[in-house]
């Protein structure tokens, strides 16, 4: 029981790593940010551009060649299939260089470019933006509401349950109507206004829920830092993957607080061990699934790669933050109430 | 070991589930192949003839699959002779060559009744907005009707409208068209398609229903003329095809004719100005006018134009997908403003070729390594077995669900499926483990699962929810989202069926082990 006795004295402190970690990942967003005007790279379909995949044999090299003598301003890759050969080329460009893209392909391959031995995706700059801030609505919605619904199952209180599904309801119409629509500071301050509220109700009338955001907004960010770090872009269809991620992070949470909050008298190391346990094994089930899958489908090199991906780093994190900063919090609520 | 209601309701929903996927007779017993696609202008169209009908027979030789319909298709002749065609919509008999049967496409009747999305079989998705012009529900109605009557001059059959709502209230209209698709289909879609048919600064007629009655579309009226070639090589290929004009367009015809003078050249006589042909203002084609029209209420017009290539062949594909661009956009009139494409996907057929079942595969051998993990933990192998059987079961409620209400798997919601299984194993485990609490009576521990588990899909729920679009009185419409809803929707019902059937029964069979 040696460990049981360190962790009993330790477990408020080890809340420092997870804090200092998400403060830098913080930091390092808001700069990229800064830099970037975007909280992470986007790909062609949130800025607008052109994607075509060749299905060629033709060595990536001769593409690169022929494309930069063209002036074009491009990115490119090869695809491979299980075997390791080569079966198309892609190659991406911006919004205004998509028909110049075009003729100068058909002069790489000699011919022109049908359904037969290409494909192509294309989007317009003002659509892309409004799908970036769709999406970035969307999540922050899902985030909100999923807190909100975790608060509604473990707190009894019929008052303030009521105020958390108006400001629920309230935050839904604000986002769609007022979010990315005036000026920043304005939807800045009324977002902060609502969701401060929101939190703040959380954390004064039922730690076991904020605990619960709080993890899954630590999986987010600490998921996209490693994102951004990798140079990865993230498509339309990387919401697909924060999504799945919010789901399996709340998942364990949601395991862990009913297991030490929902008895009386209680033996917390007890419950946090037999958590563990059972918490262990739902993410690594979850984390092997997706890794033997993005195997087996990297080389198609389709959305799966980008969602397959975020989630095997977001489940990563995830094992960190339900066993140290959600059970910490945790047991740090159980301990006071005895 | 006696099975409770809650399995019973389970296990029904699997066999129905896969009646509806595989058919009854199951589909993969039957062989056979299909017309996957079929030239709306040749002949065997004009035959009645289409796309998904199923080949059974050409010539008494029966047709199980394409090598089949290969030998059977080379046995002809190239010059036109007798030919029986059986299909499961009839037979045709009629006088075909070889060269008839290049306009169809034909592949095996497929395994499953589901359909798979553009990202898997190929096609294309067109977002289609106007540049300047913020276009109401009602306008993009209007425009989905125009775009699907252009459409229809190509004969398509799986082509998807649908409408996506902006954040700014604008529209968009979007078209899906699956499978092998006519080359720039996107510009027919976003084209404003204003014709005029000009002589000097004045209207003879205008492309639409009031000045056009009829365009003709096969046979001498409508045809591949004559092919040479350019000077630099080029090869060029024209076509023509006859309209018919409306009383008052023929009417014009005539006034304006009357005060033209005639030209006598060596080639002929011609009016002093010719006729031109404007498509959105761009003049594609100008016609000398013979003298014998002049003052002529001429209801009977020849539209002409032309296609290039490198190769004769090619010339003659482009010659004809212009005609037929020509046609759509006569035949519907123009759009009262202009058109911009905002985005546009296409997908190459090929592409998508054994993707599918790398997928399959992907999936079944991560239930396998699942699996694994769970008789490391465990060491039951019943359990183990009990846990892949449960899974599969689920993936194939959900594909039939799909199948059902005819939704179309996408990469999105193949995404989501994923995620539904994941979520369905996590819900078994802590079933498994809250069975095995030894203080708890079995009916508490597994009251508490259910608990868990219906707190994680409340949760997981309603982070669902912006991406389905019901929320647009919100003003959250999620347009990019709007090509994930697949995504939405697949796990919305793996989550219901976990909770509602596999889950329940799941916790009775671990009742019952015990």
């Amino acid at each position: 029981m040696k460990f049981e006795g360190w962790y009993d004295s330790n477990y408020k402190k080890l809340l420092l790593i997870p804090g200092i970690l998400l403060a830098l990942c913080i930091i390092y967003l808001s700069l990229f940010n800064i830099q970037n005007d975007s909280l992470f790279n986007k790909d062609i379909s949130l800025t607008g551009g052109t994607t075509y995949t060749l299905l060629t044999e033709k060595p990536l090299e001769d593409l690169n060649n022929f494309l930069s003598s063209q002036s074009l301003n491009f990115e490119s890759k090869a695809l491979q299939n299980n075997l390791g050969e080569q079966t198309a080329l892609k190659i991406t460009v911006g919004p205004e260089e998509g028909d110049a893209l075009k003729i100068v392909l058909e002069e790489f391959l000699g011919e022109k470019l049908t359904e037969d031995n290409s494909s192509v995706e294309k989007t317009t700059t003002s659509l892309s933006e409004e799908f970036y801030n769709q999406l970035i609505i969307a999540i922050l919605l899902a985030f909100f509401w999923m807190a909100g619904v975790v608060f509604l199952i473990f707190y009894k209180g019929a008052k303030i349950k009521t105020v958390v599904v108006v400001l629920n309801i309230l935050l839904g119409f604000f986002l769609g109507n007022l979010f990315f629509k005036t000026s920043v500071i304005i939807y800045s301050v009324g977002f902060v206004l609502l969701a401060g509220a929101l939190v703040a109700i959380y954390i004064k009338n039922s730690l076991p829920s904020f605990a619960v955001m709080l993890s899954a907004f630590a999986d987010i960010v600490m998921t996209l830092a490693v994102v951004n770090l990798l140079g990865m872009r993230i498509s339309t269809a990387g919401i697909i993957a924060f999504l799945m991620l919010i789901g399996y992070s709340v998942d364990t949470d949601i395991l862990l607080t009913t297991r030490v909050t929902k008895k009386r008298n209680v033996n917390v190391n007890k419950e946090l061990k037999g958590s563990f346990k059972t918490g262990t094994t739902m993410t690594l089930t979850s984390l092997v699934a997706v890794l033997v899958a993005f195997i087996l489908v990297k080389n198609y090199e389709t959305i799966l790669n980008e969602i397959f991906t975020i989630l095997i780093i977001g489940l990563l994190f995830d094992l960190f933050n339900t066993w140290i900063t959600n059970a910490s919090l945790i047991k740090w609520y159980a301990e006071s109430k005895k | 070991m006696k099975l409770g209601f809650r399995v019973w309701l389970w296990l029904s929903i699997v066999v129905l589930s896969i009646i509806i996927i595989f058919g009854i007779p199951p589909k993969f017993f039957s062989g056979g192949v299909i017309i996957s696609a079929i030239d709306s202008d040749s002949k065997l169209y004009e035959e009645g003839i289409r796309q998904d009908m199923e080949l059974l027979q050409v010539n008494n030789f029966i047709i199980n699959s394409v090598e089949d319909y290969v030998s059977a298709i080379n046995s002809l002749s190239t010059e036109s002779s007798r030919v029986d065609i059986l299909t499961d919509d009839g037979e045709f008999i009629g006088l075909y060559s070889l060269n008839d049967f290049n306009s169809l496409v034909i592949k095996k009747v497929p395994m499953t009744r589901l359909k798979t999305g553009l990202d898997l079989q190929g096609g294309i998705r067109v977002l289609v907005g106007s540049t300047n012009e913020s276009l109401n529900f009602e306008q993009i109605t209007d425009l989905i009707g125009v775009s699907e009557e252009r459409l229809n001059v190509y004969g398509l059959t799986d082509v998807n409208f649908f409408t996506i709502r902006q954040i700014n209230g604008d529209y968009l209209m979007g078209v899906e068209i699956a499978g092998s698709t006519p080359e720039d289909v996107e510009e027919l879609v976003a084209s404003q398609g204003e014709f005029e048919a000009k002589i000097g600064e004045e209207v003879v007629f205008i492309g639409g229903e009031r000045d056009i009655t009829h365009i003709g579309k096969s046979g001498a009226d409508a045809m591949i003329q004559e092919c040479g070639e350019l000077e630099d090589g080029t090869q060029t290929c024209r076509f023509v095809f006859v309209i018919s004009l409306s009383g008052a367009a023929a009417q014009r015809h005539a006034d304006i004719t009357s005060s033209l003078s005639v030209n006598h050249t060596p080639q002929g006589s011609y009016l002093e100005q010719p006729i031109d042909f404007y498509v959105d203002g761009k003049i594609i084609e100008s016609l000398n006018i013979g003298a014998d029209l002049k003052g002529n209420p001429a209801t009977r017009i020849q539209i002409s134009g032309s296609g290039e290539g490198a190769s004769t062949k090619e010339a003659i594909a482009n010659s004809k997908d212009e005609m037929k661009k020509l046609q759509a956009i006569l035949s519907t009139g123009s759009i009262p403003y202009q058109l911009e494409i905002k985005k546009v996907d296409r997908v190459s057929p090929t592409l998508g070729e054994g993707f599918v079942k790398q997928i399959l595969l992907a999936g079944l051998l991560a239930i396998i390594a699942v699996s694994i993990i769970i008789f490391v933990r465990y060491r039951k192998l019943k359990i183990s077995a009990l846990l892949i059987f449960v899974s599969l079961s689920e993936v194939i409620i959900i594909l039939g669900m799909a199948g059902l209400i005819g939704w179309n798997l996408n990469l999105p919601a193949i995404a989501g499926i994923i995620a539904a299984i994941g979520t369905g194993i996590d819900s078994q485990i802590i079933i498994l483990d809250e069975s095995r609490i030894k203080d708890e009576s079995l009916k508490e521990q597994i009251k508490k699962a259910l608990f868990i588990i219906g707190t994680a899909f409340a949760t997981s729920f309603v982070a669902l929810i912006p991406l389905t679009g019901v929320l647009s009185f919100m003003n959250i419409t999620a347009a990019g989202a709007g090509l994930l809803r697949g995504f939405a929707i697949t796990t919305i019902i793996g989550l219901l069926v976990g909770i509602l059937i596999t889950r329940p029964a799941f916790a009775e069979i671990i009742k019952r082990l015990k």
